[in-house]
């Protein structure tokens, strides 16, 4: 096997970093704000779509290092309490990857489905961390808002992640 | 992914999975920690979050131009379909704003003249900041935003920060560029209001739904729908007087109050520099920015202020 030159290997670099960049720049784009009424407070969870996609086709490019990082990251930008994203994150990952042998070749609908299934008892465990560091028991809508959001808008974000994966990750 | 190549992958594959089940498991104990951490309110973890945000600030800020111009262009869209019904209605409402200020002169005129006869001590005034916002900090357990002014324009932790329309929330975090709102919406908003109409103070408490809680009313209040509801500048964080929100809904449960801020276009903010024991700035004194009248009301301060 040939050594690869210098060029190459950046440019494979570049490649497997691709995913995690995204993520990164998701997390980045889920505090800007758009003029659609309501939208702030229904931001689609874009980081736990990114997460389990990247979990379910190419867990080898998704370090947890990283995805703690990018946890910490976005609870910075959003306010959250520090930790609660990652933790999400992490544990979506997990979860994802635990069952991935059972998602990874079926048809989209059922990846979508898995999805479905698999963001609901990280967002349950959020909504509870969250009460617990609050003290008191708060109102669920938010989170179910956010929850359905997140899993309607992932078609449409996983159609993006796609042409990624085929064009730029390969 | 390419295969490493060579014997050394069958002994390092178990290994490698050991270590990086244990790396995973340090991580969510790392998360789990600075949760912790950062409930105990760690002065560390405070800083670190506006080191953060202060670096990460331009970047964002830099993001939300194209955003912000998709915005407009999507409410110019929205504005052209209703110029004439608007025109229609600032026509009128051009009409009755005339017939206020005819009657905000007048009051205005027997106010002074009521104080000075009184030696009324008046409130001092109050110097302000503007900043643009640049992020919201959406998801489903926080309502706050980002925004261009911070400690080095003067911002201290606690000042309240209003729109046109009435009062938005109050700084959390304050980095040397930038600092964080905390919108009267957020569960851990909790304001020192009075409902204008029977003077009755209350706790404005947000639950992160658009429209916060009334409570710790006095047991015989007689609040109705459409009482305006101000700031009562108890605590001496906010100044009195600033406009919150309208009551909109009454249960038996809750009172709730509809703010006044168009959270939709939020764009710019105003940041009262009261600091925390409310000095004025004399150097800009002469502008307050909650009179009733623009002009008339500079030689009024002039003559008041110690």
């Amino acid at each position: 096997m040939m050594r690869p030159t210098a060029t190459q290997r950046l440019d494979l670099w570049i490649r497997q970093s691709a995913p995690m960049v995204l993520t990164a720049i998701l997390a980045v784009l889920s505090v800007i704000t758009i003029g659609i009424p309501g939208y702030a407070a229904v931001v689609p969870g874009y980081t736990a779509m990114a997460t389990f996609y990247w979990a379910v086709f190419r867990p080898d490019l998704q370090p947890a290092s990283a995805l703690f990082l990018i946890g910490i990251l976005q609870d910075i930008l959003t306010g959250t309490p520090l930790g609660l994203t990652a933790v999400s994150l992490l544990l979506l990952h997990a979860l994802a990857l635990s069952q991935r042998r059972a998602l990874v070749t079926k048809p989209f609908l059922l990846t979508w489905l898995g999805f479905v299934v698999i963001q609901l008892p990280i967002s349950i465990f959020a909504w509870l961390m969250m009460s617990v560091l609050q003290f008191r028991l708060i109102g669920p809508e938010p989170v179910l808002f956010q929850y359905l959001v997140t899993v309607l808008g992932f078609p449409v974000v996983a159609w993006i992640f796609v042409r990624i994966h085929r064009y730029v990750v390969r | 992914m390419a295969k490493r190549p060579g014997s050394f992958s069958s002994v390092a594959q178990p290994v490698r999975s050991l270590w990086s089940r244990f790396a995973f498991a340090t991580l969510i104990a790392a998360a789990f920690a600075l949760m912790l951490l950062g409930k105990a309110d760690v002065l560390l973890v405070e800083r670190a979050r506006i080191v953060v945000l202060d670096t990460l600030a331009p970047v964002i800020e830099v993001a939300s131009r194209p955003a912000e111009a998709v915005t407009d262009v999507l409410n110019n869209i929205r504005d052209l379909r209703y110029l004439r019904a608007e025109n229609a209605r600032l026509t009128i409402e051009n009409d009755r704003l005339d017939r206020w200020q005819h009657v905000a002169r007048r009051l205005e005129a027997e106010n002074r003249a009521l104080r000075a006869l009184t030696n009324f001590v008046p409130p001092r005034d109050i110097d302000f900041a503007s900043a643009r916002v640049i992020a919201d900090g959406g998801g489903a357990f926080v309502r706050s935003v980002m925004i261009t002014a911070g400690r080095r324009h003067g911002v201290t932790l606690g000042n309240a920060a209003v729109s046109g329309e009435g009062l938005v929330g109050g700084i959390v975090e304050v980095g040397e560029e930038y600092s964080r709102v905390l919108l009267i919406t957020d569960l851990n908003s909790q304001i020192p209001v009075v409902v204008e109409r029977t003077r009755d103070p209350a706790v404005l408490a947000g639950d992160n739904t658009r429209a916060p809680r009334l409570v710790y009313l006095p047991q015989n209040a007689q609040v109705v729908p459409g009482d305006r509801v101000v700031t009562s500048g108890h605590g001496g964080v906010f100044p009195a007087g600033l406009a919150v929100g309208m009551v909109t809904a009454i249960t038996d449960g809750a009172i709730r109050v509809t703010p006044f801020v168009d959270w939709e276009r939020l764009e710019y903010v105003r940041l009262l520099r009261t600091g925390t024991e409310g000095v004025v700035q004399p150097e800009s004194a002469n502008l307050p920015p909650f009179s009733v009248m623009g002009q008339e009301t500079t030689t009024r301060t002039r003559g008041i202020l110690p």
